[in-house]
């Protein structure tokens, strides 16, 4: 089963990358530690730049589901989102 | 005269070529402040039903506020008001640039230009010397609005329009500095008077009735604006661009014509890939606003010209599937130098991709491909070939060709870009609002989706309420007049800060959603003003406004508009959303597409309206709407 991971644009610029795919993960739990993973010794920088991001699979927030246990499927889009305003 | 206003209003008849000045009503002031709100009643009892909106007949009106003038942060902006040849309904638009402020400065409260002129004119308006000049304008005829401001320099202030306008494209502005009163086609109205620019200035200054207290309060909000998350970071480092990588989150970033409302590629147009990449060392704002959200890009051939805006980034990026800046900044730049809506060029663009993907249209577009777009962009802003269809809009188009169930319009004006499929306030909002479905006439989704108050979207609770607390909010804004994204502010700095994970954000978002009518109780409740632009209004005029008598102001605005629309034929029954919006789902948890009609009687009944969407008498008695 494969994820794909969309960071927020600060995460993405300092961590290296906005958009990775994950294998054999199944809940946004795993999901959020596995891409926390990914970036070794970076992972204090993945949390505070994450600190203030909710996150959402297929644009749905996770906490508007199960959370941390919400499951995921094949072909899943966990996105980090920040708060926004635009025009 | 109540303080804050200049207590003038100028009468131009381009027939006659002839002007009058006339006193602001009082009366109407203090129902309708000033803005889109006095602009509205002036329309409505001085205009017939059934006016053709690109005739003589038509009233073009330029309307300030009693904000307007003062260095209060985001108050130079001022509203135009006619009847919209897009929609057959309400027109209106609001413009920031520095128009407003020569406005007030020539003593001039409102502009109401009548008539049409037999040949091309421009206005030359001297506040101080109660002059206006009716002059030949056929040199400046089919000149760009970026040339045409050049070309009238810069002692006075300007309103233009380009070619889009002349050519009355229906979604054409109206442009000061690089700012655009976009929507609704009020530029095609100004064109059809054949009125290229108006300029205006003079000396006089706004008379206040605290000018201490509102000098000592507006450096305490220059302070506040500065600290806040949006408006002093967020907006100000990134511009409205900042929100892309939020909706495309959040699947609300219309891509493909609305077909998904998430695009791969949203990282190359967000604003702070421009900051990182595009950005020419000048963010740009309004007079006296500290937000700064413009920003400058390079375009090859034309230099450093304004950048574009989130609507624009999302329209004619996401929408079309193009993921290159520097398309969308060229195409950003054409609009405006032609003077026309992005948002409504850029979802005509995408059902006219659409028709050609189904083999109902042949025209040289195709989604995913930039070939032919610049091309098609100067033919709608001159009417040339099949450029001509396109400057009619969606609507109309799909009258023409076919593809009613995927025309991205609500009332004929073209859905703004936030897919109401995960932000159900917002669908409830473009499907009521006047003018049409557009995001500034209240901007709930930044109560649901995109702001730090993440409550659920997608279920029903308040999803009635907050469109009507945001519309009337809106009206009494665009009614002083000030820039929406001052509401962006009212959600402070500490709710910014939480974690959306944590205890506190969650029991907060929760007491939210359950509000029920408390909200709107609470909105309503008249007291001492709390927000700044309340204590502004008040010490400016020396009236009293509060949150309660916003709302009481913006429901009267947001009646009238309502009954001016029914006058027109444009009822209840249009106060709907796209087809594809209704019953195709872009949530893999969805059935189909909006709820609305779970939605829409709530929202009637909340309004004081009948199942028709008709005001009911005792709710316009009530907000003293005279018919």
């Amino acid at each position: 089963m494969s994820v794909t991971v969309e960071l927020t644009y600060d995460m993405g610029k300092e961590l290296g990358e906005h958009r990775f795919e994950l294998e054999g993960v199944e809940t946004v739990a795993e999901a959020v530690s596995r891409a926390r993973e990914r970036f070794g010794d970076k992972a204090e920088a993945f949390d505070q730049l994450g600190r203030l991001a909710a996150v959402a699979v297929n644009g749905v927030l996770a906490s508007h589901r199960r959370g941390a246990k919400t499951r995921l499927a094949d072909g899943d889009t966990v996105s980090f989102v920040k708060a926004a305003a635009g025009g | 005269m109540i303080k804050g206003y200049a207590g003038r209003v100028l009468e131009v008849d381009l027939s006659r070529q002839e002007f009058a000045f006339a006193d602001l009503d009082e009366e109407t002031a203090r129902l309708y402040i000033g803005g889109k709100g006095y602009g509205t009643r002036l329309l409505y009892d001085r205009t017939a039903a059934g006016i053709d909106p690109l005739g003589p007949e038509n009233l073009l009106i330029f309307a300030t506020g009693p904000l307007n003038g003062s260095v209060a942060p985001q108050s130079n902006r001022f509203a135009v008001v006619c009847k919209s040849p897009l929609t057959g309904g309400i027109g209106n638009a609001t413009c920031g640039g520095s128009f407003a402020l020569g406005m007030k400065k020539a003593g001039i409260d409102v502009l109401v230009v009548s008539g049409a002129a037999p040949q091309p004119v421009r206005l030359e308006i001297q506040g101080d010397r109660d002059e206006v000049r009716f002059l030949d304008a056929r040199e400046l005829w089919g000149r760009g609005t970026y040339d045409t401001q050049k070309e009238l320099g810069k002692k006075l202030y300007h309103a233009v329009i380009g070619p889009a306008g002349e050519n009355r494209v229906l979604y054409a502005g109206i442009v000061s500095n690089e700012r655009i009163a976009g929507r609704t086609g009020v530029g095609a109205v100004m064109g059809s008077k054949q009125l290229k620019a108006v300029s205006v200035g003079g000396s006089r200054k706004l008379d206040m009735e605290d000018p201490e207290k509102f000098k000592a309060y507006t450096k305490e909000v220059r302070k506040l604006f500065a600290d806040h998350p949006v408006l002093g970071e967020s907006m100000k480092r990134f511009g409205t661009g900042a929100i892309v990588n939020t909706t495309n989150g959040r699947n609300i970033l219309p891509t493909r014509n609305f077909q998904r409302g998430h695009f791969d590629e949203a990282v190359k147009i967000s604003g702070e890939w421009v900051e990182d990449h595009e950005l020419k060392g000048v963010k740009t704002s309004c007079i006296h606003c500290p937000v700064t959200c413009g920003r400058d890009v390079e375009v090859e051939g034309k230099g450093r010209v304004k950048g574009p805006e989130y609507e624009t980034l999302a329209l004619l990026g996401s929408n079309l599937e193009i993921g290159d800046i520097k398309r969308v900044a060229e195409w950003n730049y054409h609009a405006d130098d032609l003077g026309m809506d992005t948002i409504s060029l850029g979802a005509t663009l995408g059902f006219a991709m659409e028709l050609h993907e189904r083999g109902m249209l042949d025209v040289p577009l195709s989604f995913g491909s930039a070939a032919g777009v610049t091309e098609m962009i100067l033919d709608i802003g001159h009417r040339r070939g099949l450029g001509d269809d396109l400057a009619d809009g969606t609507m109309r188009m799909s009258e023409k060709y076919g593809g009613k169930e995927f025309a991205m319009h609500v009332k004929g004006l073209e859905l703004s870009a936030y897919d109401p499929r995960g932000s159900f306030a917002q669908g409830v909002e473009y499907a009521t609002t006047n003018r049409g479905g557009c995001h500034v006439q209240g901007a709930s989704m930044y109560m649901e989706s995109t702001g730090p108050l993440t409550i659920n979207p997608q279920n029903l609770k308040l999803k009635a309420d907050i469109p009507i607390v945001q519309q009337n909010l809106a009206c009494a804004i665009n009614s002083m007049v000030l820039c929406i994204f001052t509401t962006y502010g009212m959600i402070p700095k500490a709710v910014h800060e939480m974690r959306p994970d944590s205890f506190a954000h969650r029991a907060l978002v929760k007491i939210f959603e359950n509000s029920g009518p408390i909200f709107r109780t609470v909105m309503g409740l008249k007291g001492n003003p709390m927000m700044w632009f309340e204590k502004w209004l008040t010490y400016i005029t020396g009236t009293k406004f509060s949150a309660g008598h916003l709302q009481e102001i913006g429901a009267r605005i947001f009646n009238l508009e309502r009954m001016y629309n029914l006058r027109e034929g444009v009822t209840g029954a249009s106060d709907t959303l796209p087809p594809r919006i209704l019953n195709e789902p872009t949530f893999d948890h969805m059935d189909s597409g909006h709820p609305l009609p779970e939605l829409l009687p709530s929202y009637y009944a909340k309004r004081g309206w009948d199942a028709r969407g008709v005001p009911a008498p005792r709710t316009l008695e009530k907000l003293q709407v005279r018919l």
